[in-house]
């Protein structure tokens, strides 16, 4: 059970706070190398075309242009990128969505280079484009990705990804059922919106044909396995370094085409190039949460129990296929095992159009999915005529439960979670209250299951760890894994603290380079304070095993329970400095460092071919009971309040768990009721801030959060990952709570001030109606 | 961006560099906030920037009380009215609008005369001007002066009636005749801050100890090209008695606000809600 803890569980301000507060962090922007040149990229004119022509003359002529690259180019040696390795470089021949990268200029300043891109002549043959994958799965439909298996795989050209899962006995639960419910749902594509803008720098050395890029990745080693890849490089002459990075969100998880097109640029030029992109470019740019339309049907007997689930998912895949295409692998686990789930049939289709390709974005199909589900549970409820409390609570998942799919949640805090929010929202009353008049107030629940201990879906989902205590007491943590913002170096750091004692000043954490920290699968998943925890937990036994040794060696005792604490070691009334026993196993004999290294792999496993198996080390549960106020004259939905509870496993940093939550609740807001990327026949309507409506701090609610404490063996000091959930539910709580105050449900997102004005309109004259 | 910028501290160095750039490429520069934006899509190298935010002139720069009215400095920023009392209490409807324009960083550097002189359809303290019936003060390169109603100075989309050789010095709106007033200012969007108006609707209605309707002034924001003074929604309140207004009177008053408003569709919103919030929100501001 819970040990008690000195630096675990207590606010610690972030290691890099100061800097990043008083502009001195560096970020990829930042970087200058000598002789460094500045790259554009030309990008389609048309969303779907033929390519007749491009004439870089003019732009190579111009005074400052070092050179010009296209697909034609003898430096393009190339392969294919992207999950499925269906996504040109450069394109040539053919354009199939607003992105395509075409050619590419570095000159001496960026002016010129975008000068540049202005003086290539590219000729085309435009074609009409194929932007709903309901159209682009029709036989006459042509084919849009040339490099595409679709038909191969799934006996359809146009697509690009599909997955089936089942478990139970379908027809059997749905005979059982009183009530069933059957919506279509519609998710909008939301971009990530990072603060720092997608960079790289690029330096590649003819000499030794080495290559050291400047990137924001947010998956290093992988990146630097796709770099290789691309450009038909060996890994290891790859160096990546990460500048502090403005953002991730999953949206550095894929290499995007500008990164490989730096590095040819470089390796033309013969000097460093870097890519910076305006805040358009990163709108049109990175990839964004999938699109999708979901079938779900689902079903529960006359005491409000779970019969069964059937979802039917078609999503728009764009013109190549990202990670994005493997969201499915969470939206599965969302419906086999959001609750219980006697039995489950899904089915979900990536389907190739000319739109932009969607990619992996914090919560991973999580937040799709789950709006549906609630939605549905609120319905059956209603048709029931049974709380909506009451109907989750008696179908919840519980401690010891492996569920249809294999998940074995050996702890869960999902009953106490919802438990939590209803009370303190006071839900039951909430909900029954009147509504208002102008401003009607309105109270939703939603609930979410997400991987907590990493997932197993590389063929290591493991973490190096390096340490180093140096003859002056100070420790250095080298890890495999990366700060991206979430604060999980301050947790390693305090972890540090905490089992050995060293004061936060002597600590350093070092990951920032590939070629000297050791391999980590990266930041996704919610999985680094777990993954990263307990490797460095790994390598301090080791440690600890080194200084016992040595200072039983010193003090001449038998003992092997050394408590470290204040830079000490110390057994009952014997006591020695921590330094002193470094300096010692330096300086004498037999002459060792203080160092040590050790990999953890965590006890997932890789699911069997059915989708099956026990994929995470743990499992983290969350509620959301979220208050509104709809104004009847705006159609504008305010979010009053936010009562989060979350099975975290364990607090280890209160501040930065709070910030999680924040930071997750932000974008899940923003996802229910304003953010949406308006694409029409391929391109993108509103790619600024102006029009794209991420909200701000001032329209943040109070967030009241409840940490659910399960204390999880597998994870470090018992905690489970946390950074995803707090989106995950969110969207559906506020739909739920939308529906509350007004009486008419949402199943698309977002829920616009535009859309609550022509429903209130509807419902006014559908009353009129039955009146007359 | 590469441009001149010529720094001026005083009116008669304003006025100089004015005269100096007639047969020059130049724009005058306050709060920048809106012209940086401009700038940066257009070629600068030709191009000069008359910079008046270090100007010490009071009469460009502060806001007085006068017999007949409020006078306000040009270079009065979004946050100097926010923060100004009598504003507050007086004009309700410019404070408001002072007070929803973009965000705290934003209102710190914004100016009145920029956000008069940048003449968007959007313009919220100028929204809340023409409802005030404000009245702006000209000077040109000469020191000749000119007074015009705001409403008559925006003549069209991004149109003034401002001369290359002019410059906006400051603005005055009149003294209430009553205490007993309705003022006030709503802007319908998506964020609580950095937002654009999507639909605004400015109003200040004053009354004798009676209840009668003896002035009344109601802009609206964003839904034309200009921000038009809704005269005939002004006129049908004058004379009546606030506490008899009847449900269709306000219904009669939003239609006659409507005659004013041709909006269009766009990313932000249909032309459809636009109209659909205006008119809901005519008719929400007597209760
Ligand atoms: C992020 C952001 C959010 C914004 N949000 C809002 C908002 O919510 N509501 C809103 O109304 N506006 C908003 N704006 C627009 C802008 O901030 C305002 O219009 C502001 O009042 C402009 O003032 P300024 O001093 O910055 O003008 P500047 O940019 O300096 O000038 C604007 C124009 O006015 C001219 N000009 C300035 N002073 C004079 C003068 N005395 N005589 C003649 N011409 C002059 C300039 O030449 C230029 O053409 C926003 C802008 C930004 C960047």
């Amino acid at each position: 059970m819970e040990k008690e803890l000195k630096v675990i569980g207590k606010s610690h301000r972030k290691l890099d706070g100061k800097e990043r507060v008083s502009g001195k962090a560096v970020y990829g922007h930042d970087i200058e190398l000598p002789n460094m040149l500045h790259g554009s990229i030309l990008r389609t004119a048309h969303p779907c075309a033929e390519i007749i022509s491009i004439d870089t003359s003019k732009a190579e002529a111009l005074e400052g242009v070092e050179c010009v690259i296209t697909a034609d180019d003898d430096v393009y040696d190339v392969n294919n990128i992207s999950y499925k390795r269906d996504h040109p470089i450069l394109k040539k021949g053919t354009v199939n969505c607003n992105r395509d990268e075409i050619a590419a200029v570095a000159a001496r300043t960026k002016e010129i280079a975008d000068k540049a891109l202005q003086l290539i002549e590219v000729e085309y043959n435009v074609k009409k484009g194929i932007y709903d994958p309901v159209e682009a799965l029709k036989n006459e439909a042509p084919q849009i990705n040339e490099f595409g298996k679709g038909k191969e795989q799934f006996g359809n050209k146009n697509m690009a990804e599909s997955f089936h899962y089942e478990h139970g006995n379908l027809e059997e639960q749905k005979a059982k059922s009183k009530v069933i419910v059957k919506r279509t749902y519609e998710l909008p594509r939301v971009t990530h919106a990072c603060m720092a803008t997608s960079n790289i720098t690029a330096e590649f050395s003819p000499f030794d044909g080495r290559l050291t890029l400047w990137s924001s990745t947010q998956v290093p080693f992988l990146y630097q396995r796709d770099i290789a890849h691309a450009l038909k490089m060996e890994p290891s002459k790859i160096r990546i370094i990460q500048p502090i990075i403005g953002g991730g969100f999953g949206s550095k998880l894929d290499m995007h085409p500008f990164e490989p097109i730096c590095v040819l640029l470089a390796k033309k030029s013969g000097k460093p190039v870097q890519i910076l992109f305006s805040r358009e470019e990163e709108f049109v740019l990175s990839p964004t949460r999938q699109p999708m339309v979901i079938d779900l049907t689902t079903g529960c007997d006359e005491n409000g129990k779970f019969t069964f689930r059937e979802v039917e998912i078609i999503k728009d895949n764009g013109a190549y296929t990202s990670w994005g295409a493997t969201t499915p692998f969470v939206m599965m686990q969302s419906y086999s095992s959001l609750y219980q789930v006697p039995a489950c049939k899904f089915d979900s289709h990536a389907v190739y159009t000319n739109n932009p390709f969607a990619g992996s974005f914090r919560g991973y199909g999580n937040p799709q999915a789950t709006f549906s589900i609630e939605t549905n549970i609120d319905l059956m409820a209603e048709e029931l005529g049974m709380d909506q409390s009451e109907i989750r609570l008696i179908n919840a998942n519980y401690k010891g439960e492996v569920t249809g799919q294999g998940l074995h949640f050996k702890t869960c805090g999902a009953i106490p979670a919802l438990e939590k929010v209803i009370d303190e929202s006071d839900f039951e009353k909430a909900n029954a209250e009147p509504k208002g008049d102008r401003y009607k107030k309105g109270i939703g629940l939603g609930s979410m299951l997400h991987v907590g201990g990493g997932a197993k879906i590389y063929r290591s989902d493991g973490c190096g760890t390096v340490l180093k205590l140096d003859d002056y007491g100070y420790l250095t943590i080298i890890t495999g894994s990366n700060e991206i913002g979430q604060g999980s170096e301050t947790v390693l750091a305090m972890i540090a603290m905490e089992e050995l004692g060293i004061a936060e000043e002597k600590i350093k954490v070092i990951n920032t380079d590939t070629d000297v920290k050791p391999w980590d699968v990266g930041v996704h998943a919610s999985r680094t304070s777990f993954v990263a925890g307990n490797s460095l937990l790994g390598a301090i036994k080791l440690m600890k095993e080194k200084l016992n040794k040595k200072a039983v060696a010193l003090l001449d005792v038998v003992t092997d329970d050394w408590e470290y604490a204040d830079g000490k070691m110390t057994f009952n009334e014997f006591e020695i400095k921590i330094d002193k026993v470094a300096r010692e196993m330096h300086f004498g004999t037999p002459h060792e460092l203080c160092t040590v290294n050790y990999f953890y792999e965590p006890p997932s496993k890789f699911q069997d071919k059915d989708f099956k198996g026990d994929v995470s080390g743990n499992y983290a549960f969350a509620s959301q009971a979220i208050e509104v106020e709809v104004d009847t004259v705006t159609g504008n939905v305010e979010v009053l309040n936010v009562h989060v509870s979350q099975d975290v496993g364990r607090v280890l940093n209160p501040i930065g768990l709070q910030g999680q939550m924040e930071g997750g609740l932000a974008t899940g807001i923003g996802y229910a009721l304003t953010e949406e990327m308006i694409y029409e026949n391929g391109e993108l309507k509103n790619p600024s801030f102006h029009g794209y409506k991420l909200l701000t701090a001032t329209d943040m609610p109070p967030v009241h959060f409840y940490p659910i404490e399960t204390y999880d063996e597998a994870g470090p000091y018992g905690s489970k990952g946390a950074g995803e959930a707090p989106l995950i539910p969110t969207a559906a709580a506020i739909a739920n709570a939308v529906s509350n105050a007004l009486g008419v449900t949402f199943y698309s997102l977002p829920i616009t001030a535009e859309k609550v004005l022509r429903a209130l309109k509807e419902q006014k004259e559908k009353n009129k109606e039955v009146l007359v | 961006m590469d441009f001149e910028v010529i720094n001026t501290t005083t009116s008669d160095e304003l006025l100089k560099a004015i005269a100096a750039n007639q047969n020059s490429n130049f724009r005058i520069g306050a709060g920048f906030t809106d012209l940086i934006n401009q700038l940066k899509k257009q070629n600068t190298e030709e191009l000069t920037i008359i910079n008046i935010a270090q100007l010490k002139d009071e009469a460009y720069t502060q806001i007085v009380e006068e017999a007949d009215g409020l006078r306000i400095g040009t270079l009065a920023t979004a946050s100097d009215i926010v923060d100004n009392n009598f504003i507050r209490e007086n004009y309700p409807v410019l404070h408001q609008a002072a007070s929803k324009l973009a965000c705290t960083q934003i209102r710190n550097v914004a100016t009145l005369g920029g956000n008069i002189c940048n003449v968007s359809p959007s313009g919220d303290m100028t929204a809340s001007l023409i409802a005030l019936k404000a009245t702006c003060h000209i000077v040109d390169c000469n020191g000749g002066e000119r007074a015009e109603l705001l409403s008559d100075f925006i003549i069209g989309l991004k149109k003034t009636t401002l001369k290359k050789n002019e410059i906006i010095k400051n603005i005055t709106i009149p003294m209430n005749d009553h205490h007993n007033i309705i003022s006030g200012y709503e802007k319908v969007g998506s964020r609580k801050s950095m937002e654009i108006a999507i639909v605004s609707l400015g109003y200040h209605i004053q009354m004798n100890n009676d209840g009668t309707i003896t002035d009344a002034g109601v802009s609206c924001g964003a839904v034309a090209p200009t921000i038009p003074f809704a005269t005939s929604a002004c006129d049908f309140l004058l004379g009546k008695d606030i506490q008899d207004l009847t449900e269709a009177d306000k219904e009669e008053f939003a239609n006659k606000v409507m005659e004013y408003a041709s909006p269009i569709s766009d990313v932000r919103a249909s032309e459809w809600y636009r109209k659909e919030v205006l008119f809901n929100l005519s008719q929400t501001i007597f209760s």
